[in-house]
């Protein structure tokens, strides 16, 4: 079983059993593949570089549209100037996150400085948000049902076992983001 | 949001301590925008309080009464400034994964009105 997070005198530290890891590992993988801007080929590579992306369009998967959301609630079309200017680099920061959470996950020991913390809990909210756009948590109501799944023996179609996963990884964020806020205050 | 086990953030309301002040005044032709965080079930109260502290640098108490507002209203209006201030915050927030949108200061907006005059919120990258 893994560890809660602690914030100790080496800094925050964590242990994931090997089967952990691997899931981790995988979830991460799948929403770095999610936010993968696509490969358009005649992008024009100024733009390109300088972050730009005029093709740039409101996602239409639920998940990765609530990773990359419009940035005005009632202007459409504003929210997608917007986006044209700023999503390539939205989508970069989430993909560094993931891939630097993913690196620490070679040893089963974690000792996380501030920046490793904060890429953490970054992906693994990530994650946490593509997993309730698949297991349909549109409110606390639905969030409290999958909040009961908590035994895996009872896994045993594509819902349960997501429902386990989604409270694994909101139980490892919640430890982490109490070990960071621990971590902020003064040391006595 | 989400209140996961048993390890809630204490959730002191009605003493705002603030100990983040403004320094920088808005310039005269500027209107003023708000930076609105939206409830979702899924971010935890205590990660949404995290970021509330490390981006903006605000007090723990502020944080978590801020929190509290977007948990019980629905959002909250956790920052002010220019359009480009808060387009900046909303997509640092969109990076944490927290559901952020910016708004006009002036007109329709509800929820979170005490904290709504012009240079009182700020962004202090933490």
């Amino acid at each position: 079983m893994a560890k809660a997070f602690k914030y100790g005198l080496k800094g925050i530290t964590g242990f994931l059993e090997p089967a952990e890891r691997e899931l981790l590992r995988s979830l991460f993988e799948d929403v770095i593949s999610m936010l993968q801007p696509e490969d358009r080929g005649k992008q024009d590579p100024l733009t390109a570089m300088i972050g730009l992306d005029m093709d740039a369009r409101e996602p239409s998967d639920r998940a990765l549209r609530r990773l990359l959301p419009n940035v005005m609630k009632n202007d459409g079309a504003a929210s997608l100037e917007f986006r044209q200017l700023t999503e390539r680099s939205l989508r970069e920061s989430k993909i560094g996150a993931l891939r630097a959470a993913a690196l620490d996950l070679d040893k089963d020991e974690l000792l996380l400085t501030d920046t490793d913390a904060r890429h953490w809990s970054m992906a693994l909210n990530d994650i946490r948000l593509v997993l309730a756009e698949r297991l349909d948590i549109q409110d606390e109501a639905d969030a409290d049902h999958v909040h009961q799944m908590q035994d895996w023996s009872q896994a045993e179609d594509v819902e349960s076992y997501l429902a386990l996963v989604y409270n694994f990884t909101t139980w490892l964020q919640e430890s982490l983001v109490q070990a960071m806020l621990q971590s902020m205050e003064p040391r006595p | 949001m989400t209140l996961s086990v048993a390890l809630g953030p204490d959730t002191q309301e009605s003493t705002q301590t603030g100990t983040a002040v403004s320094t920088d005044a808005l310039t005269a032709p500027d209107i003023p925008w708000n930076l609105v965080i939206w409830n979702d079930p899924v971010n935890l109260m205590s990660y949404v309080s995290y970021v509330f502290q490390s981006y903006f640098g605000y007090s723990e108490t502020k944080a978590n009464k801020l929190m509290m507002e977007v948990h019980r209203k629905g959002r909250s209006i956790v920052a002010h400034g220019s359009k480009e201030q808060v387009e900046q915050h909303a997509v640092a927030m969109h990076g944490y994964g927290l559901w952020a949108t910016v708004e006009k200061a002036t007109g329709g907006n509800s929820g979170g009105g005490k904290n709504s005059g012009p240079g009182k919120g700020k962004g202090k990258r933490g």
